[in-house]
This record gives structure tokens, C-alpha cells and sequence, in this order.
């Protein structure tokens, strides 16, 4: 039987959620991409740099989950198994910055949901974007994500 | 942009980045990005599983290809230069591939004392094969 998706999602704003970047998760970070450059891994490299510590890779901010706003919310008010999904598209807009320390603020949004019929059969495409601000509620970067339903 | 190691001066339309050649996929490796990025859908760790989704097997994070191509990015241009990154996946990544990432300057502009770089790139397989493909903007120092 194909599945459906649940497209009362759309527009759903989930919960805010707060994250706190980890030194020692930046460094694992960039380690299993084998991104071994200084300025994320060097702790004497990032103290003497303009940023006074090390920084997050550019695609860091896709760690910044939680149990309320992440993908396993998002499938579960989908109605979808975990098995028929796949990650169609993700960008990233970097406004500044991020070291170890800081504690953000996440908004996930769902912001479309469409049908198309791929090579593979029919699929649904889910739309989120996910605003991270810091404590002066300044923008620091902004994650917009295309899940991919297998119906 | 402090540290970048190329200036806006020096890029022209069509400036290709240095090709960055990835260790073959292994295992090991989608067990590690899962720990670091919080993703542990089992489709790229368990090729049971994945063979049942009718994947046909374990196959990389996309966002693992991401960082591969981000660090193309930085490693040519230097850190804290990427301002957008956006990619469609627009293949699999099995076990054993080598990921190559590759770029190419489409444009450069310049407003509120922000030079912007804008390129295309993708990765593709050992065969050539594209398996994300996208854009990016870097900022650039200008000469004095």
C-alpha cells in the first residue's frame, strides 16, 4: 500500500529548542568529514585568530537537533517510517561564525510540502527551514532542508 | 575572511577550485559522522535494513558529501569564507566510492563593502557520476 503524508504539517512551527556549541563536537565534527584544517581542530590556533577560538565547520549547524523539532518529530506528524525517506536537498546561509560556548536558539518550520513523480515512482518533498538566532536574537545562520518521501 | 587565501581580485568567472579527492567511503566513517552529526538513521548503517528499504545497501549521509564540498570551499578559499552552501543529493554514495569535489566560479559582485564570489560545484564519483551538485557564495578580501 503506498504511504501518505500527513500534509496538515505544513506551515507547523515546532517548539524552539536551545543548543550550546561543544568545543569537543566541532573537533568530532570535523574529523568524520576528514576535515582536518587548524582553525577548527587547533585550540592554539583558534586562541591567537581573530575569533579568539576555534569555529564550526560551515555545515556544523545541522547537529544542532533535538528530541521536539528534529526529523524524528517531523516523520512521526508526517506519518512516515524512517525507511522510506532520503535527504533531497539542504542549504545553509552563514551570517557568522560559531565557537565553542555559545548557546542559540532553533525555530523549525515547515514551509511547503509538494507531490512529484520521480524515476524511482511517486514521492513527497518536505520543506523545513530552521532559524538559528544567538542571545541578541541576531540571526547567526539559517538551514532550509528538502526531505524526500518515498510514497 | 581574515584568513582567506585567495583575494576577489584575483577570481574570474570560470576560476576553477582545486579538486579535493576523498578517502574511499568506509563504514567506519558513516559510524563516526552519525556520532558527530546526530543522524543515525540506520539505512547508512546497516545494510540489512538498507537492503529491506529497497536501497540496495548502506549508503553515505548526503550531508557527510556536504562537508566534503564545504571543505573544498574552505580549503581553497579559506575559513569562515562560505556565506551559502546549497545542494541537491542527486545520487548515492556507496561504500569503497571516492568523492571528488569540484567547483567553478559563475559570478562576482560587490555591494556594502562585500565581495561576493558565487560558484557552482558538485561532487561525483569514481566514475564521474554527479552525486550532489549545488551553488555557493563566499566572501573575499579585496586588495588594498
Amino acid at each position: 500500500m503506498p504511504a501518505h503524508v500527513n500534509k496538515t504539517v505544513l506551515g507547523k512551527e515546532y517548539p524552539p529548542y536551545t543548543v550550546t556549541v561543544e568545543r569537543g563536537k566541532i573537533k568530532e565534527f570535523a574529523r568524520a568529514i576528514g576535515d582536518l584544517n587548524p582553525f577548527y581542530l587547533d585550540d592554539s590556533v583558534g586562541q591567537a585568530s581573530c575569533w579568539g577560538d576555534v569555529i564550526a565547520p560551515p555545515t556544523f549547524p545541522v547537529t544542532f537537533r533535538s528530541e521536539s523539532g528534529d526529523s524524528a518529530a517531523l516523520l512521526r506528524d508526517l506519518g512516515v517510517d524512517i525507511s522510506r525517506v532520503l535527504h533531497g536537498e539542504q542549504e545553509f546561509e552563514i551570517h557568522r561564525p560559531i565557537v565553542p560556548g555559545e548557546t542559540f536558539v532553533c525555530r523549525t518550520r515547515v514551509v511547503d510540502i509538494y507531490e512529484k513523480s520521480g524515476r524511482t515512482g511517486p514521492m513527497a518533498f518536505v520543506v523545513r527551514e530552521i532559524a538559528v538566532t544567538d542571545r541578541t536574537n541576531e540571526i547567526v545562520a539559517t538551514m532550509r532542508q528538502v526531505t524526500v518521501v518515498r510514497l | 575572511m581574515k584568513y582567506a587565501k585567495v583575494y576577489f581580485d584575483d577570481v574570474e568567472i570560470g576560476t576553477e577550485l582545486p579538486p579535493l579527492v576523498k578517502a574511499p567511503i568506509q563504514q567506519i566513517q558513516l559510524t563516526r559522522y552519525a556520532g558527530a552529526s546526530g543522524d543515525f538513521n540506520p539505512i547508512h548503517q546497516d545494510d540489512e535494513f538498507a537492503r529491506a528499504a529497497g536501497m540496495g545497501g548502506v549508503f553515505a549521509h548526503g550531508m557527510l558529501s556536504m562537508g566534503f564540498v564545504a571543505q573544498a570551499l574552505t580549503d581553497w578559499a579559506g575559513p569562515s569564507t562560505v556565506r551559502k552552501l546549497g545542494v541537491r543529493f542527486t545520487g548515492l554514495v556507496r561504500l569503497k566510492d571516492v568523492v571528488t569535489c569540484r567547483g567553478r566560479v559563475l559570478g562576482k559582485s560587490s555591494k556594502d563593502e562585500l565581495n561576493l564570489v558565487d560558484l557552482e560545484v558538485w561532487a561525483e564519483n569514481q566514475r564521474g557520476e554527479k552525486v550532489v551538485t549545488g551553488r555557493a557564495t563566499l566572501a573575499l578580501p579585496a586588495k588594498e
